[in-house]
């Protein structure tokens, strides 16, 4: 299967304070991807520079087999784009605004639009200016789905939304993914959200990419063992160390990459395996940023 | 496409297009007010008649700087709100898209400019002309017509440009002037903004079609 975005080496730099350093995504066709990372993390700029919204410093960009920003063009005729705040023209109508917008897109699906609208309740004669957040959210995801995308971009399409819109938001998604092969990048702070509708998972901390791995192995590779008369040095080990802490005799270790027969490592060492929890995705994010701002000794 | 951002703007900007065009039908005929036959009046009359006309026109080139200005400015205020990103979304260029809001606003600035036509049309048939005095209704109308594209050209490529752009110019506005300040300090004759004024409001400059007469009678 081949990926619908690539990126190399991507390096940007907004200011004195803010840099995307060595960012290498794979997203593959037909996944549904969740961007996560903590608010200023860099994922809206990452948005940006892989719709050619900005240009990048270094590194090379590639979406639906085309480069950035050189066939942007083409690229954005597949793709659809709901950004972190909507900037539709508010001085149109909803009728306007998908007239507006289908003029763009020849495969814009009238019909698909039509549906969308009547099961979003959005009234076609109200001006942009007037809409609801929620409504313009709706409104947003709409335009989006019925240009019938290759690749869908979401920049946290429910934030700030509340949950009845939000879950009318999802379900078209999850909908829309259900009909066809549409790769969907959709980037987010809301861990629990994107747990539910995701197949891959990529983590951003402080402009760096943390982790990019399938959601099972994200959400079940990340494991908190306690552990009674474990070495105070670790050498290598066959899974990756995000948080070590000491409680009296015992240690809670959080780590990556566990799988079940790794138990015979600890064994090996002379340590005593006295619990091993699941983590929740949420859970696992916390402890991934965790360890990458301070690494486990 | 273009129809559909033709329309997008139409619906930005209707109103205020549609007191200039009713401004630009009003001028034309405002030379006309104290008019009325002057094929027998007394070359007095026809004199003050003439000049008050050429005093009123001075209003067209002030209405052709407003067009450009509003539908310049107008065309990007939202997409300047919005960081330009619906428009980036779009699946076309970015040259292509500034292509069709320019011809969008040029399209929309021909109801002033046709209004202004129609006033001097009303405004010619209006009045009995005496012997040597003509009047210019089309040659005005294709006047203004370029009055308003070279003002809203130039206010088009001054509201797209990113805020750099526009400080650099500002800073060079403030250099000039400052300059400007100095030279008089020192007491030397020369004055960097009155020698660029005139480059620009002088054939060929770019605003020399705003100065002069722009009378709807004349000799």
């Amino acid at each position: 299967m081949s990926d619908a975005i690539v990126t190399h080496d991507l390096a940007y730099r907004a200011g004195k304070h803010f840099e995307l350093r060595d960012l290498g995504l794979h997203v593959r066709e037909g996944s549904i991807y969740g961007f996560l990372g903590p608010n200023g993390s860099g994922k809206t700029t990452t948005i940006r520079l892989l719709l050619g919204m900005l240009r990048p410093a270094r590194g090379t960009i590639s979406v639906l087999g085309r480069p950035v920003p050189l066939d942007i063009a083409r690229i954005m005729a597949e793709t659809g784009y709901v950004p972190e705040r909507p900037h539709l023209y508010p001085y149109l109508t909803v009728e306007q605004a998908v007239r507006f917008h289908a003029a763009f897109y020849p495969d814009f699906d009238e019909g698909y639009a039509a549906e969308l609208r009547s099961a979003f309740a959005i009234p076609l004669e109200q001006r942009l200016a007037a809409l609801s957040k929620g409504e313009m959210g709706k409104l947003h995801m709409l335009l989006v789905l019925a240009q019938r995308p290759r690749l869908l971009v979401l920049d946290e399409p429910t934030d700030g939304l509340d949950p009845v819109v939000r879950r009318d938001v999802l379900s078209a998604l999850l909908d829309f993914c259900s009909q066809g092969t549409a790769t969907v990048f959709i980037s987010s702070h809301l861990v629990h959200e994107l747990e539910r509708i995701c197949d891959w998972v990529g983590v951003l901390d402080n402009g760096k990419l943390v982790v990019e791995l399938p959601m099972h192995g994200f959400k079940n590779g990340i494991k908190r063992i306690r552990l009674a008369h474990a070495p105070s040095l670790v050498g290598d080990t066959p899974f990756v160390m995000l948080q070590r802490e000491v409680s009296g005799l015992e240690q809670v270790w959080v780590v990556r990459g566990w799988q079940a027969p790794m138990v015979q490592w600890f064994e090996g060492v002379g340590a005593e395996v006295r619990e091993i929890v699941d983590l929740d995705l949420e859970e696992g994010f916390v402890e991934l940023l965790r360890s990458s701002r301070t690494p486990a000794s | 496409m273009y129809k559909q951002v033709l329309h997008a703007l139409w619906s930005a900007l209707r109103l205020p297009i549609v007191l200039l065009a009713v401004l630009a039908f009003a001028v034309p005929l405002l030379t006309v007010t104290y008019g009325g036959n002057l094929a027998e009046a007394p070359t007095g009359r026809v004199a003050e008649w003439v000049f008050a006309a050429q005093q009123i026109g001075v209003l067209i080139p002030g209405l052709a700087l407003l067009v450009g200005l509003l539908l310049g400015i107008g065309a990007w205020m939202h997409d300047h709100a919005g960081k330009h990103v619906y428009a980036l979304s779009l699946p076309v260029t970015r040259e292509r898209y500034v292509w069709l809001r320019f011809a969008a606003g040029a399209t929309l600035l021909l109801a002033p400019v046709a209004a202004l036509g129609l006033g001097a049309l009303v405004a010619v048939l209006s009045v009995t002309l005496p012997s040597g005095i003509h009047s210019y209704p089309l040659q005005l109308t294709a006047r203004f017509l370029l009055a308003s594209l070279t003002c809203y050209a130039i206010f088009f490529a001054i509201s797209i440009s990113t805020k750099r752009a526009a400080l650099v110019v500002l800073g060079l506005v403030g250099g000039v002037l400052l300059g400007d300040l100095l030279l008089t300090a020192v007491g030397a004759g020369a004055s960097v903004t009155s020698t660029m004024f005139m480059w620009l409001t002088n054939w060929p400059g770019p605003l020399s079609i705003l100065i002069g007469r722009w009378a709807l009678f004349d000799v």
